[in-house]
């Protein structure tokens, strides 16, 4: 059995126990080492003496739990304690007479005056009544006083208490008058848009009179001065081509005078520049002129060519002679 | 007044300062009854100044927004009423300018309920008394330019052309660039009285600037506007005579004008027949600008031939004593323009 349960401690330190359920065995209060039959005690939990019965609620159930809180604790130990101090003082009341001797008891005697039985037994006898039943109550006779003073009656007539026409009028005049204040405020509320409205109007239109007349005043300066600015550019323009057609009349009298005497210039200027030319002439000078100087260029180079062979032959001769007269000497 | 017994459509009304406040809380019920109820005991308390005062400084206008989004189309009608009460004064209007909740308005135009969509125009409408309401609607001209050609309903169109004919007074471009002059035009011929003088008026605010009245010569109006002149109601007439006015300031409207032979039914309009006192009030606009449209045509030479002939009536005109001093002035420079010689 012990073997069932297990107890270890847990990795963070804490201790842990398991184990199977079982029923709780009957045991002596001192405990001797489990015996292996306890398994046969195991009976039907209903039949159970240990299991508490029937109404618990003012049964003082110690706990089965092995630990105490210690609030617990400290509770129970006061009541204890109370519990002795109660005592020791409801002894110390108790007169403590000698013991009695062997073979002897003590006896409570009486020793007053009258003898008292002082048995447990009370007597007490049951006595009993009854009332009667109650009898109706029989009715009061009216109170009526005996008549003094004088007599004085009153009535009320058909229309003092409620006089339809007074009355009615307060609540008409509030009728009427919240009637009249709210519409005489609508009424005015419309008297001011149409004053506003009237006077707006009356607004608008001199304003619109004034606006057309401004209006026809701009755009008859507008009209105006454009009317002037096409004056004045037409008037631009006309000048313009009078000035133009007086530059081209100057220009043309000038160039008309300049070329008046262009052709004898330029006839003079060609002629000299010798573009009018006579072909014979021109012949001449072209082909002739050239054929005869180098014609005549020819016959002086047959006589240079012969002077110098002749100076050459005299060069010679002479040379010769020296050389004559120098192998002489 | 408003008791739940006596008016069982009013929520009850707390006294003094509080009454405000206890209204805008039962607006938060999530019960839609109760909320109609207590909208309907606002409109009514809107019409004292006092009122609005508190309504706006004390911040309750941005609880309106919730409401806004209400799936009941008979809350957001009364919501948009509540608006319109609010914009009868100014600081309403200054209060719903600067709050947010122009947006949702915005929103509500595009709205499957008719009711709501009137109402919602009618706070516009106002909105644009104020010259930074008219402002602030300008970037919307656009989206009721449109609204005006889907709208079937004529008070609806009333109101969104008397819109328009409002913010085209501080700014006509916005109008003329998506195509108003051929929409007004189509509604001149309306045959509801109402929607021909709002749209004629709308149709003077955009002729003022010069893109305006090119474009009213271009789109042919010009006739409409002829036989518009010979209207019934004074205030047609009025406005048909402005837009014209306005019109024959630029050469081509000048041109045009000449060519329907305007000049003897503006005479007409001037000769002074016998008139009663109040009718003079009403046509002192009429004169004013057929004077103005006779001025400007003066400047042609075909206009200033014609009315010199007629030079006469206009002197009449100038020199009556019991006249207005502005109809006087009006006359005399016509004469002058009349008379004028290069």
């Amino acid at each position: 059995m012990a073997f069932v349960s297990h107890s270890q401690r847990d990795t963070n330190g804490s201790y842990t126990f398991s184990s199977r359920p079982r029923p709780v065995e009957n045991r002596s209060k001192y405990r001797e080492p489990p015996s292996e039959q306890t398994h046969s005690n195991y009976g039907n939990i209903m039949y159970d003496r240990r299991v508490v019965r029937g109404n618990t609620y003012a049964q003082h159930i110690i706990p089965t739990a092995a630990q105490l809180d210690p609030s617990e604790i400290q509770r129970q130990q006061e009541i204890r304690r109370r519990a002795i101090s109660e005592k020791r003082a409801r002894e110390q009341f108790i007169s403590r007479t000698p013991e009695a001797l062997q073979g002897r008891k003590h006896i409570d005697v009486q020793t007053d005056l009258y003898l008292e039985e002082l048995s447990d037994v009370i007597v007490a006898t049951d006595i009993e009544c009854q009332t009667d039943a109650f009898l109706d109550k029989p009715a009061t006779p009216l109170f009526i006083p005996a008549k003094s003073g004088k007599d004085v009656e009153t009535q009320i007539e058909e229309g003092e208490l409620f006089d339809f026409d007074r009355e009615v009028q307060s609540v008409l005049e509030v009728l009427v008058g919240k009637t009249i204040e709210q519409s005489l405020e609508e009424v005015m509320e419309e008297e001011e848009l149409a004053c506003l409205r009237a006077t707006q109007r009356a607004f608008e239109e001199l304003r619109n009179n004034e606006l057309a007349e401004v209006l026809r005043l701009q755009e008859q300066e507008r009209r105006h001065s454009k009317e002037k600015e096409r004056r004045i550019s037409q008037q631009k323009e006309v000048l313009k081509k009078e000035r133009e057609t007086a530059e081209k009349i100057a220009a043309r009298a000038y160039t008309q005078q300049y070329l008046a005497d262009l052709f004898p210039a330029v006839f003079t200027s060609l002629r000299r520049d010798g573009y009018f030319y006579d072909p014979v002439e021109k012949d001449i000078e072209t082909n002739f002129f050239p054929w005869l100087t180098s014609e005549v260029n020819k016959s002086l180079e047959k006589r240079f060519t012969a002077r110098a062979l002749l100076d050459t032959i005299i060069c010679d001769v002479a040379q010769n002679r020296l050389e004559a007269f120098k192998d002489t000497q | 007044m408003a008791c739940s017994l006596t008016d069982p459509s009013r929520a009850p009304v707390a006294f003094g300062r509080r009454t405000v406040q206890q209204l805008f809380e039962e607006l938060q019920q999530p019960e839609a009854g109760s909320r109609l109820r207590a909208l309907a005991s606002l409109c009514d308390l809107m019409h004292d100044p006092e009122r609005i005062y508190h309504t706006v400084n004390g911040g309750f206008l941005e609880q309106l927004k919730v409401v806004f989004k209400d799936e009941d189309p008979s809350v957001r009608a009364k919501t948009c009423e509540l608006l319109h009460m609010l914009t009868t004064h100014s600081i309403g209007r200054q209060a719903l300018l600067s709050s947010s909740l122009l947006p949702p308005l915005y929103q509500l135009l595009d709205d499957s309920s008719s009711s709501c969509r009137r109402n919602a125009h009618q706070v516009l409408n106002r909105l644009t008394m104020l010259r930074a309401g008219a402002n602030a609607l300008l970037t919307l001209v656009p989206k009721l330019v449109l609204r005006l050609r889907e709208e079937e309903d004529e008070e609806v169109q009333v109101l969104l052309l008397s819109t328009l004919s409002s913010c085209s007074r501080l700014d006509a471009l916005p109008a003329l660039a998506s195509d108003g002059v051929s929409l007004l035009g189509h509604k001149l011929s309306h045959c509801s009285p109402d929607i021909r003088r709002e749209a004629a008026a709308a149709m003077m605010a955009l002729s003022v600037c010069e893109d305006g009245k090119r474009q009213v010569c271009e789109e042919a109006v010009l006739p409409v506007l002829v036989d518009l002149l010979q209207d019934k109601y004074i205030e047609i007439q009025a406005n048909a005579a402005g837009v014209i006015m306005y019109t024959v300031i630029s050469t081509t409207g000048k041109r045009q004008c000449l060519d329907l032979d305007v000049i003897p039914i503006l005479l007409d309009l001037v000769s002074k027949d016998k008139e009663e006192e109040e009718e003079k009030e009403r046509k002192k606009a009429l004169v004013m600008y057929s004077l103005r449209a006779l001025t400007a045509l003066a400047e042609a030479p075909d206009g200033r031939r014609l009315l010199l002939e007629q030079l006469p009536l206009l002197v009449m005109r100038s020199e009556a004593a019991d006249e207005d001093q502005d109809i006087r002035r009006a006359a005399q420079n016509a004469v002058r323009v009349v008379t004028w010689t290069p």
